[in-house]
């Protein structure tokens, strides 16, 4: 029997119910993996729909309208019923992990509340003020709540807290999903918590003055802390996790916990000692450190943050211009694809290569996508005329039940190379609907609150059955004329995105109908909205609750028929973009040096024609990105810094340099890649310096009795009188910063024992 | 008649409840198979209920005698997912011109059990396959289809259908052993 019988033979018998170690058994090892291979695809983890009865039921309801519906009806659209509300698209599944500031909900409820801003009114549920610091040395305050955070109480169960709270040494706490807090203790220390995290209070003395002594479990999830000074030498701040400890003296790092119990430091200023195992790693400024749960801590590794375009995607990411590898364990969340953008992680490896251990989605590429409002004309089979414009359909586009000529709709979609639009959805314009995810904070009869926000239920609100408090919840709604944002639907659903017309309350920060909204570079935001305007804000819920926004876009009467696409320009006279003709007139606006292939951003009119007048043709910023990555300064040579893996940096070009660059200093270097790919250095920042340019710094404590250690002495320039040294405490590190190393010289190393430090 | 035969038939007559129950029974395989696919939660959800508004305005049409209905179910999926790559995905593909046979290297099962295997862990995996590789483990392993209805759903023998099963085992093997 040929190998591929042969397998086929074995998960035939395996879908008989036979044992697969039966099965297996007299197999040679490489086919009996094969069968294994196919059992546990079988088995793949957490592959339940979650609104297998909402989808059911509306297959019903179809198959029950179709029974009554009319034969004449020119066509049964039997499409998936928008979620209720209008133009929202795919949802994309996506957990965020970015650790953005988390102090915005309390901040904009006083924000609105000060401003007489004719307005619907802030669904955010009042926050009351609450103390930002601590009064004693020996509690910490409890702020910045968001979403749900809870405390164990003695017999284990768990109690939702908020802001103000006082937590003592022994408290427990945890955050849900896109929740988050922070813990201000009386020194000026703070830690803030991330989304998903538990942690235990152990030891809590934080005076301002003398010893401080602040220790921390954190058993899962991530955290950031601030550590204050302290002059006191007996002063302690300590994380703890279930792989390792980290100690802190007034610097500032970021501790995560993976569920598999695998901890990785990133220090962002100053020093922290990781250590486990009798292991102690040095991490400084711009370094990293892994832990793997039963193992020492690693060497320390250089950071690299950013953002950037995905231009390639595979074992090999290529971001902002760069490739990083990646493998199992990095976390790659929202399903990015080529051209969106991303916010990424990782470290530099000891051989030169980059290393992801995060890529989170933040924006969709806009790129040949196109969206406008207007009145349904024509109704065809694979054609819609809308505001004049064709608009090809087919199966796959979500159509809206129901609509009908006249109906004011909006459409989304992609355009082809030959200009064809082809609709990805088509749904009714519905005033003032909304749509978010958050956390169920409290049920009630009339009343939920989600994420800060207090939406109405009634009557007319489906609600899945089961949904608790911490639940991660898909709401979808309307908001009404007094301000009441009423749901239609509350399912548990993994959605990001949320969707939601408001009144802009602060466009510094933004605040929409008592919605603080972050922005950043790629968020499209409409000319000339100002506070009091009416807008539509869209985007995607990050980790930490956070909403950052696709685009802000102010709503009036004149955006009827309004149309907006990004795409590349493929003639000028007349004006092509995207294979769209385009008019323009003499208002219209043309921003930047366009020339035929830049990527523009078209806004305007559908005339009854259904050609485009161009209001604005604005020339797209095509960089991909930037990183940033810290290194030291191997050597200075006149306008010239060597960096640690060789590489030489000219400092001729405007690059913006902060601090006082030397040898062995610590820097962040931040890089962008331009539209054509080229890489510029941006900016210099020195953040640390060390003693003397690394090797990698590893201590093994505890000392000998008499406090000495015994290493192998390599004289610079002269390895090959390498010999066995006894040296101290105080100078072990100098000896390992030029390459020396512990324990005593091997056989070939030559030379004999001394006694000195001759160094 | 079997029972699915039968409940396909009052299906085509717009029987509600026969819809429901074949939306039941079916629903599960065919949302695996299209997370499998596209690797997104919830665009494998939005397709789910994509494929089964198809089944309903399709039964009336459908015909037994052409294609089993478990592999009718799937063409609509499988076409489902073409128009869906063909208009929102940019994904590239990486195609490992894969390990065609299984090497000789002590299998590393007890490292690849340890790292339990996801959706997505898979969903990526997949990728590294070729087409036809990945339409065959993600119908047969993933939707749990037989092999003789992955014949059927994309019109090759059931031989065809064996060779292919064996080299994307083969090459998923070497790409999650890899990773």
């Amino acid at each position: 029997m040929n190998p591929e019988d042969l397998l086929q033979d074995r998960l035939a018998r395996l879908e008989t119910g036979e044992l697969l170690e039966a099965v297996v058994s007299d197999l040679p090892p490489a086919e009996a993996e094969l069968v294994r291979m196919a059992a546990s695809l079988r088995e793949v983890a957490s592959v339940e729909q979650s609104n297998t009865a909402a989808q059911r039921q509306r297959l019903v309801r179809a198959a029950k309208e179709n029974q009554t519906m009319s034969p004449q009806k020119p066509r049964a659209r039997w499409m998936w019923p928008a979620a209720l509300v209008g133009g929202l698209a795919t949802v994309f599944a996506c957990v965020a992990v970015l650790a953005l500031s988390g102090a915005a909900w309390w901040v904009v409820s006083r924000q609105s509340a000060a401003r007489d801003v004719p307005t619907q009114p802030a669904p955010i549920v009042a926050a009351t003020a609450v103390p930002v610091q601590a009064t004693d040395p020996q509690a910490a305050v409890l702020t910045q709540v968001r979403g749900v955070v809870e405390i164990q109480a003695a017999d284990g169960s768990w109690a939702k807290t908020d802001s103000g709270a006082l937590i003592r040494a022994g408290a427990r706490l945890r955050t849900r999903a896109l929740s988050g807090a922070t813990l201000a203790f009386y020194d000026g220390s703070q830690a803030v918590l991330g989304p998903n995290t538990e942690l235990s209070v152990d030891t809590l003395d934080a005076p301002k003055s003398g010893a401080r002594v602040i220790r921390l479990t954190q058993w899962v999830g991530d955290s950031d802390h601030a550590v204050a000074k302290s002059d006191d030498p007996a002063s302690r701040y300590e994380v703890q996790t279930p792989s390792g400890t980290g100690q802190a003296k007034g610097t500032a790092f970021h501790v995560s916990v993976s569920i598999a119990q695998v901890v990785r430091f990133d220090v962002t200023e100053g020093v922290v000692d990781v250590s486990h195992l009798d292991v102690i790693v040095i991490v400084v400024a711009g370094q990293s450190t892994t832990i793997v749960a039963g193992q020492p801590p690693q060497p320390p590794v250089f950071s690299i943050v950013g953002q950037g375009e995905v231009t390639q995607i595979g074992a090999t990411w290529t971001i902002a211009g760069n490739n990083f590898l990646t493998d199992a364990s990095t976390e790659i969340i929202g399903d990015p694809r080529v051209g969106d953008w991303v916010a990424f992680a990782g470290y530099l490896r000891p051989d030169g290569t980059r290393f992801a251990y995060s890529i989170v989605l933040l924006h969709r590429s806009l790129d040949n996508r196109f969206a406008f409002t207007g009145e349904v004309e024509v109704i065809g089979d694979t054609t819609w005329t809308i505001a004049g414009k064709a608009v090809r359909v087919d199966d796959v586009t979500r159509i809206e039940p129901g609509l009908m000529v006249g109906d004011e709709v909006e459409v989304r979609g992609g355009i082809a190379d030959d200009g064809t639009l082809w609709a990805t959805s088509i749904q009714r314009v519905i005033p003032n609907g909304f749509r978010f995810t958050g956390v169920v904070e409290t049920l009630g009869d009339e009343a939920w609150v989600v994420s800060g926000i207090s939406v109405t239920v009634n009557v007319s609100t489906t609600i899945e059955p089961g949904i608790v408090v911490g639940d991660r919840v898909l709401v979808t709604g309307q908001v009404l004329d007094d301000g009441t944002w009423l749901a239609l639907t509350i399912n548990k659903l993994e959605a990001e995105t949320f969707d939601f017309v408001g009144v802009v309350i602060s466009t510094d920060p933004w605040i929409v109908s008592g919605i603080a909204i972050t922005t950043d570079e790629r968020t499209q935001i409409d000319e000339g909205i100002d506070v009091g305007n009416r807008v539509r804000v869209r985007g995607r819920v990050l980790a930490d609750g956070t909403w950052l926004a696709e685009s802000i876009e102010q709503l009036d009467e004149g955006r009827r028929h309004h149309i907006e696409f990004t795409a590349r320009v493929q003639s000028i006279d007349p004006w092509i973009v995207g294979a769209v003709v385009v008019t323009v007139d003499e208002q219209t606006k043309i921003i930047g040096d366009i020339a035929v292939g830049n990527w523009v951003t078209v806004k305007g009119n559908l005339l009854p024609d259904g050609t485009v007048l161009a209001k604005k043709i604005t020339r797209v910023s095509r960089g991909q990105g930037c990183l940033t990555f810290s290194t030291v300064i191997r050597a200075i040579d006149a306008n010239q810094i060597i960096l640690l893996d060789g590489q030489v940096v000219d400092l001729s070009g405007d690059i913006e340099i902060e601090g006082d660059l030397q040898v062995a200093a610590v820097i962040w270097m931040r890089v962008c890649a331009d539209e054509d790919g080229t890489l510029r250095i941006v900016s210099i920042i020195v953040i640390f310096v060390l003693n003397e340019v690394p090797p990698v710094i590893i201590i093994t404590p505890p000392p000998p009795d008499d406090g000495s250690f015994t290493i192998c002495h390599r004289p610079p320039g002269n390895p090959d009188n390498s010999h066995t040294l006894t040296v101290d405490a105080g100078s072990l590190q100098a000896h390992l910063g030029h390459g020396d190393t512990l324990g005593a010289c091997g056989s070939g190393d030559g030379g004999g024992d001394d006694d000195d430090d001759d160094d | 008649m079997t029972d699915l035969a039968e409940l396909v038939t009052r299906a085509q007559t717009g029987e509600a409840d026969a819809i429901g129950r074949l939306y039941d029974q079916h629903q599960t395989e065919i949302f695996r198979y299209l997370w499998a696919r596209v690797g997104e939660r919830s665009v494998a959800e939005d397709l789910t209920g994509e494929v089964f508004m198809r089944m309903l305005t399709g039964l009336p049409g459908y015909r037994p005698s052409a294609a089993p209905f478990r592999a009718w179910l799937y063409q609509i999926a499988r076409n489902l997912l073409i128009d869906h790559y063909r208009k929102t995905s940019k994904r590239k593909m990486i195609s490992l011109q894969q390990v065609e046979t299984v090497g000789d290297g002590a299998p590393d099962m007890v490292t690849m059990l340890d790292q339990r295997l996801t959706m997505e862990r898979v969903h990526r995996a997949l990728t590294r396959l070729d087409d036809a590789q990945r339409e065959v483990v993600t119908l047969r392993f993933l939707g749990g289809l037989s092999l003789q209805e992955v014949a059927q759903t994309l019109g090759k023998t059931e031989n065809a259908v064996k060779a292919l099963q064996h080299r994307g085992l083969a090459t998923l093997r070497h790409v999650l052993n890899q990773v």
